[in-house]
Parts: structure tokens; C-alpha cells; sequence
């Protein structure tokens, strides 16, 4: 296993990192301030730390998670700043009532949705390889629950918002979609019946009974 | 530390016979292994805890002078609102939902952004008694037992009670969870057993139930008319007025490198736990932000702590490779069947005890060289490839997070066990609260990880996640109803002069500031980042 440094460039900085380390890592070495763009550190579902990645000896620049990827000799990268989002598009779960109007929804609260021009910007600019665009396609043409699926996996780190030229914020399409068939369509037999159980005042806890023996 | 090499304990296991474990004295295992056991302590000298012991690392912090003084915040920009809440993870944004929906105006103040947190990062899923063989009952009685009797019985009581409501309000804003059987309106939830508990009671999404759960959180915070969220802006101390009450923060924007003095008529600690001090040299499972700040803002003001020297050691940390020691394999890999093998190809230890029982048992192994030792990391190995070969196709449907991690250490988890040790993954005390989350100081609330009580000295599978929301809701209807008085009176640092007279009668040093804010990684000082003077240590610029 190769153990020597190697010499990578974050956000404009070039320094010597632990070999195996993650960007992520790396970056905590270097004495520079961390106070920004670091989350979960490895686990990749925070979002945080997304960035552009250019390799040695490459033209492309792909879009990771610094947490996720591993340092390499001659490695560029720079970190995308999130801002606090202006939100455009405003709904409550609540108002989610409906499921005959959910498309009708769904349109009304992501407008641009419809206008989608097949670039695949967003797709390419996914860390979690989500088929974001299929995924809107879906939602607009109402398949609510296949859109759903689509971004089962999605992070929320809106690299896909940044990317698309008609401002679509597709995480936030599907998000919708996810929120919609939960609160929709999800209500388990057994949860119902306990909740009725509570409720009535027919169960509840005596705090005097311990028992100390393990099951 | 001595070890089996790691081809010779592969060849071990691959022999191996996959017999049950011997059963375990369980208090001298915990005596003699379990970190909290052993860990140096120190007493605690100033605060409402004096006296008591404490890990020196969060003596360290709790000891610690403020990062302000009354001078650092003349001029500071003002501002007003009912609840002030600092922290948006789970536990902050269930509050914030609440406060919003008993009438509050809300700012939610937020270290990194808004959901940065542990809850994201949680995956075996959230206890909630609904099953027909199950009940609340036997919810309260594994919870009380697996926390050793220290949990405080009502606290845990309504907790257990309000489980089957919480699933309901999460549904309600849109979270889902599996279902035995996919069905619309009906069905029955998917239940798994957490270690220590006499019932399967764990619902969960996949095996990122956090990640399901922060990201509609978020979204339906960020929704809210009622509740501004700031991003980037660390507490940095509390206000008081002249009686010791609690009404209001400084706030840090590290955007404008400025503060801002925000008065309310409630304010709920909402910060999380302590992973990122690394107590006893361990690595941790937590998030980047988990520095115990509310718990060294609440001690500085008045409020007690309870068992806060206790601490979780996750038994399943991943020890190899380097890059990702310390990242959590769920507790759902052992809850599905997975066993744990040294190094000489033995399970040692029954998996499905608690969690600090399963974690002493690894300690001991790998103290007394039955571990396995790869390029310097030693561990014990999960047995994933024997669960996928009794239950084909349970890696890459119902350990989906496991997959992911192991397919970034290179290894694949069907074919080749794990290594894992244990990473420190939770704090099972924290500051003192009543049923609706207020603590002794007046004002004030705690919710999540940084309050104490519900756990006992060890906590459950699940039961975090359950704590974040049922108290969560309840401190923030609390604190709304709390909140709806004018604000008058003074707000200030009268608290923090009481303190640093308490460090100076002491002998404590007043050039230790608190809290950390980041890890010491992070290379971050806020007194240099604002330009304040003194942002050296105060002997250095006498």
C-alpha cells in the first residue's frame, strides 16, 4: 500500500495529503480553517461537502462528495458554497390532501417542471448516480410514485438544482412526490389500532413494574 | 496492542464453526472493559454538579471561561423573537414545528446549516411499540433495564407513550417507513429488534431512516412562514436577565464574522452530543458538529447534569481501513442475524445484548490479542458473508448503508467479514429536564442528545431517534406557550461574570474558553475569526 503524500490543490491551495486519506480528511490536515462544507464526514448522506473534482491528466470535472473520494496525485478540487435558498416554491404537507389533485399540485407548485429540455445537466451532476431527470418526467407526467422511487436515494445536496438552466430544483420535485405518497398512502394496519388503543386510555404504562431480568 | 494477523485470522474464520458464544459475565466485563469504567476522571469543581466526576474532555469543556465579554458584544446588531432555537437537527426541527404551530415566531440558529446533524446520519430506524404481541408496557421496561435502572421512569413513561404518535406525525409530513407488505392504505410495519429488547420495535425506512426522515424535516421547516433559519451562525453564550433566567443568545455569524444578540422568550438547546471531543482517544460515528456546546452553555447558566459521564461506545464501528475507522455499521446488521468472530475464528459474546455489553466484549478481545489486525487497525470481524449465505440478497436490500460503506473500504461484504471495533457514538446523559423539556434555569429547554434522563447510563437501539421527536414537540408547544410574555428587563451576561467568579475561587483558569464550537481539527478561533482582542490565550498578550 502505498503510504507516501500526495500533493492535491483544494479550493485554490495546494498541500501534501495523507495517502488513502478522503478529500475531506486531507482538508483537515492542512491547517486551514474547516468550518464550512464538512457534515457527516464518510458517511455521504449529508450533502455537505459537495465539490468539483478534476484528476491529473483529465479534461472532466465530475461532481463528488470530498467525504467520498480519495485523494489522488495532482487531484484539483473546490468546494461548492451552499447559501441559504431563496424558496420559490411553497406548499404544506398538510395541503397534500387530495390524491386526485396531486399532479394538478405538484404542477402548480414547480411551474418549471413541465419545461424540462432533456439536457441531462442534471443527471450528470448527481453524486448518487440518480436518474434525476426520469425521475421529473415521472412526477410531471404523473407517475407520482415512480417519481418517488427515483429519489429514494437522494441526499439533498441540490448539486441538480444548481445544474438545471430552467430551474427546476428537481430534488425538491421529487421530494414532493416521496412526501406525497407517505402521507397519502401510508397507514399501517398495526400502528392505527395501537394509536386507538392509547388514545381510548385502554393501554398505558405503570411506571412501578420493572422487571430486571434480560429477555 | 497484540493482534492476529489478518490472513491468518481470515484462514480462522473460514474454518471457523460458527458455535454459539459462551455467556458473559456482564458486570465484569463492563467493570473491567466498558471506557466509562475505566476512563480518567475528574470532579468536577464549579457548576451545579460540583463534586461529581466527569471525563476529563468534557470537564475540559464544562470548566471552560466564556468566549465573550460583555465588551465583545457592545454594538451588537439586535434582534427578537419568541423561540430561539439552537440546533437544526431532528430534536430542533421538531421543535421548531411545533413552536410554530402553537403560534411562536421562530428563529432556528444553525452551527453549519440546517439539518447538519447526527439525526441524517442515523440509520438502524426509531422504536415505537405497535406491534400486537408488543406494548408501551414492555417498551418502558426494556428501556429502563437496558439504561441500568438510572432513567428517570416518567420521563421514559410518556417517551414510550408518545412513540405510536410521533409515526403518525411523521407520516402525516410526508416520512415514510417499510411496510412488511407494500400495500396501500393498510398493511403492517416492518419491525426489527434492537439488542436488550424483549419485542421487535425498530420501524424503519431501508437502513437510512435518519436521512429520510432530516430531508422532509428540512424541507418542511424551510417551508414555514413562521420560522427563520439561520445557517452558519453558531450560539456562542446565553443571556440572562437579572434574576438567572434565561432570554435569549449571542449568536456568531460566520458569514459577517459579527454577533448578533438575539432576546426570546424561550430558548431550547437543541445542539446534539460530544462524538467530536474523541473522549478516550476513540474514534466516533458522529457528525462534524457534535462538540457538546449546549451542555456547556446550560452548565455555565445553572442547570444540572445528569449521568454525564456516561457515554456509548457503538459496538460496530468500522476498524479498517484508516480512512474509515470510527463510520457506524447499523445496529440493523446484528438486529438481522450478523455474529461477531475474533480473531481465532470464535464468536465471544451473544450480539444482541446491549450496547455497551457487545462493545465491552469486542474490547476485551482485542485487549487480550484475540483481535484481528490489519495495517496497524485491529477489530473483530462481522460475519456479513455467513447472514448473506443463510439470507441470500439481505446485504443489497436491507443493508443498504452497510453495502455502501464497504464498497468504499474496497470490500465486499457478501464474500469477506468486516473489521469493526467500537466508535463512540453517543452521549447517554446530558442536562436535566422535566416532561415538557424545560430545565432548572428558568427559560431554558433541552432537547436531544444534549438533555439527560431518558437513557439511563446506556441507551437502546431507536430510542434516540424516538427521544428528538417526542420531546422535541413537547418543549417546543412548551416553550411557545412560555414565550407569549413581552420581553423587558435586561438581558445580559450577569450569568457569566457569577461564573467567572466561581473559576476564580476555584483556581480555574479564565484563558479556557468553551465551548469548542469545532473539533480542534478544525483549526477554528473565534475570538481571532472576529477580531476581538485577547484572541490569544491571556498570558500570551499580558
Amino acid at each position: 500500500m502505498n503510504t507516501h503524500p500526495v500533493r492535491i490543490t483544494v479550493d485554490g491551495t495546494a498541500f501534501d495529503a495523507p495517502a488513502a486519506a478522503t478529500v475531506i480528511q486531507a482538508y483537515a490536515t492542512s491547517q486551514t480553517p474547516l468550518v464550512k462544507n464538512v457534515g457527516c464526514m464518510g458517511q455521504g448522506v449529508c450533502g455537505s461537502c459537495r465539490c468539483m473534482v478534476r484528476r491529473a491528466g483529465s479534461r472532466e470535472v465530475t461532481m463528488e462528495l470530498a467525504c467520498e473520494t480519495v485523494v489522488e496525485e495532482g487531484m484539483q478540487v473546490s468546494f461548492i458554497d451552499y447559501f441559504t435558498p431563496r424558496r420559490p416554491h411553497v406548499y404544506q404537507a398538510e395541503d397534500i390532501a387530495d390524491s386526485w389533485q396531486v399532479n394538478t399540485q405538484l404542477n402548480e407548485v414547480f411551474p418549471e417542471a413541465r419545461h424540462c429540455r432533456h439536457c441531462s445537466g442534471c443527471d450528470r451532476s448527481c453524486p448518487k448516480d440518480i436518474a434525476v431527470q426520469r425521475g421529473v418526467n415521472l412526477a410531471v407526467a404523473g407517475d407520482i410514485r415512480g417519481a418517488s422511487d427515483v429519489f429514494e436515494n437522494c441526499i439533498m445536496c441540490n448539486l441538480c438544482t444548481l445544474a438545471c438552466p430552467e430551474y427546476i430544483r428537481p430534488n425538491h420535485v421529487g421530494l414532493f412526490a416521496r412526501r406525497a405518497v407517505a402521507a397519502l398512502s401510508l397507514r399501517p394496519s398495526d400502528l392505527i389500532a395501537r394509536l386507538e388503543q392509547i388514545e381510548s386510555g385502554a393501554m398505558s404504562v405503570d411506571t412501578g413494574v420493572l422487571d430486571e431480568e434480560a429477555p | 496492542m497484540e493482534a492476529v494477523p489478518y490472513e491468518a485470522a481470515l484462514a480462522a474464520y473460514r474454518a471457523g464453526s460458527g458455535a454459539a458464544a459462551v455467556p458473559a459475565d456482564e458486570a465484569a466485563l463492563l467493570s473491567g472493559f466498558h471506557p466509562d469504567y475505566g476512563s480518567a476522571a475528574v470532579t468536577l469543581l464549579v457548576g451545579a454538579n460540583r463534586g461529581e466526576p466527569c471525563p476529563a474532555a468534557i470537564a475540559h469543556q464544562l470548566h471552560s471561561n466564556a468566549l465573550i465579554d460583555d465588551v465583545d458584544i457592545a454594538g451588537a446588531q439586535l434582534a427578537s423573537t419568541d423561540v430561539l432555537i439552537v440546533g437544526g437537527g431532528g430534536a430542533g426541527c421538531a421543535a421548531a414545528l411545533a413552536a410554530e404551530a402553537a403560534g411562536a415566531k421562530v428563529v432556528l440558529v444553525n452551527k453549519l446549516r440546517l439539518g447538519d446533524c447526527n439525526t441524517v446520519m442515523a440509520e438502524g430506524g426509531i422504536q415505537a411499540a405497535v406491534g400486537a404481541e408488543d406494548s408501551p408496557q414492555r417498551h418502558f421496561q426494556d428501556t429502563m433495564r437496558a439504561g441500568h435502572g438510572a432513567a428517570d421512569r416518567d420521563l421514559v413513561a410518556q417517551m414510550v407513550l408518545d412513540g405510536p404518535d410521533v409515526i403518525r406525525w411523521l407520516i402525516r409530513l410526508g416520512i415514510s417507513f417499510d411496510l412488511e407488505d407494500e400495500k396501500a392504505l393498510g398493511g403492517t410495519l416492518r419491525r426489527k429488534r434492537a439488542g436488550g429488547a424483549s419485542a421487535a420495535r425498530i420501524l424503519s425506512f431501508r437502513d437510512f431512516t435518519g436521512l429520510e426522515m432530516m430531508r422532509v424535516l428540512r424541507e418542511a421547516v424551510y417551508l414555514r412562514p413562521n420560522i427563520d433559519t439561520w445557517n452558519r451562525c453558531p450560539a456562542v453564550e446565553l443571556l440572562s436577565d437579572d434574576y438567572g433566567a434565561c432570554v435569549g443568545a449571542v449568536i456568531y455569524n460566520m458569514e459577517s464574522r459579527s454577533f448578533v444578540l438575539v432576546r426570546a422568550g424561550a430558548v431550547i438547546l437543541a445542539t446534539g452530543g460530544s462524538g467530536r471531543l474523541h473522549l478516550n482517544g476513540f474514534a466516533t460515528s458522529n457528525h462534524y458538529g457534535a462538540t457538546a456546546d449546549g451542555m456547556v452553555l446550560a452548565y455555565r447558566m445553572g442547570a444540572a447534569l445528569r449521568e454525564a459521564a456516561s457515554h456509548q461506545y457503538h459496538p460496530t464501528g468500522l476498524a479498517y481501513p484508516s480512512r474509515l475507522a470510527g463510520a457506524l455499521i447499523s445496529e440493523a446488521a446484528r438486529s438481522g442475524g450478523a455474529k461477531l468472530v475474533n480473531g481465532r475464528g470464535e464468536r465471544f459474546i451473544d450480539e444482541l445484548r446491549t450496547r455497551d455489553v457487545v462493545a465491552a466484549a469486542i474490547i476485551r478481545e482485542c485487549a487480550e490479542g484475540r483481535g484481528v489486525e490489519r495495517e496497524g487497525q485491529v477489530g473483530v470481524f462481522l460475519d456479513t458473508p455467513r447472514l448473506e449465505a443463510e439470507n441470500p440478497g439481505i446485504v443489497a436490500h436491507d443493508l443498504i448503508s452497510l453495502g455502501h460503506l464497504a464498497a468504499k473500504a474496497g470490500i465486499d461484504p457478501a464474500q469477506e467479514p468486516l473489521m469493526v471495533y467500537p466508535t463512540l457514538h453517543y452521549q447517554n446523559g446530558g442536562v436535566a429536564i422535566d416532561r415538557h423539556g424545560a430545565t432548572a434555569v428558568k427559560g431554558l429547554f433541552c432537547v436531544g442528545e444534549v438533555s439527560g434522563g431518558i437513557h439511563g447510563s446506556n441507551r437502546m437501539m431507536g430510542n434516540s431517534l424516538l427521544d428528538i421527536f417526542s420531546f422535541g414537540r413537547r418543549a417546543g408547544t412548551a416553550a411557545a406557550l412560555q414565550a407569549g410574555r413581552p420581553l423587558k428587563g435586561r438581558s445580559g451576561l450577569g450569568h457569566v461574570h457569577a461564573w467567572q467568579r466561581e473559576l476564580t475561587m476555584a483556581g480555574l483558569p479564565l484563558d479556557v474558553r468553551g465551548p469548542a464550537l469545532f473539533p480542534g481539527y478544525g483549526h477554528f478561533n473565534l475570538r481571532a475569526d472576529a477580531g476581538l482582542r485577547r484572541a490569544e490565550p491571556l498570558e500570551a498578550v499580558a
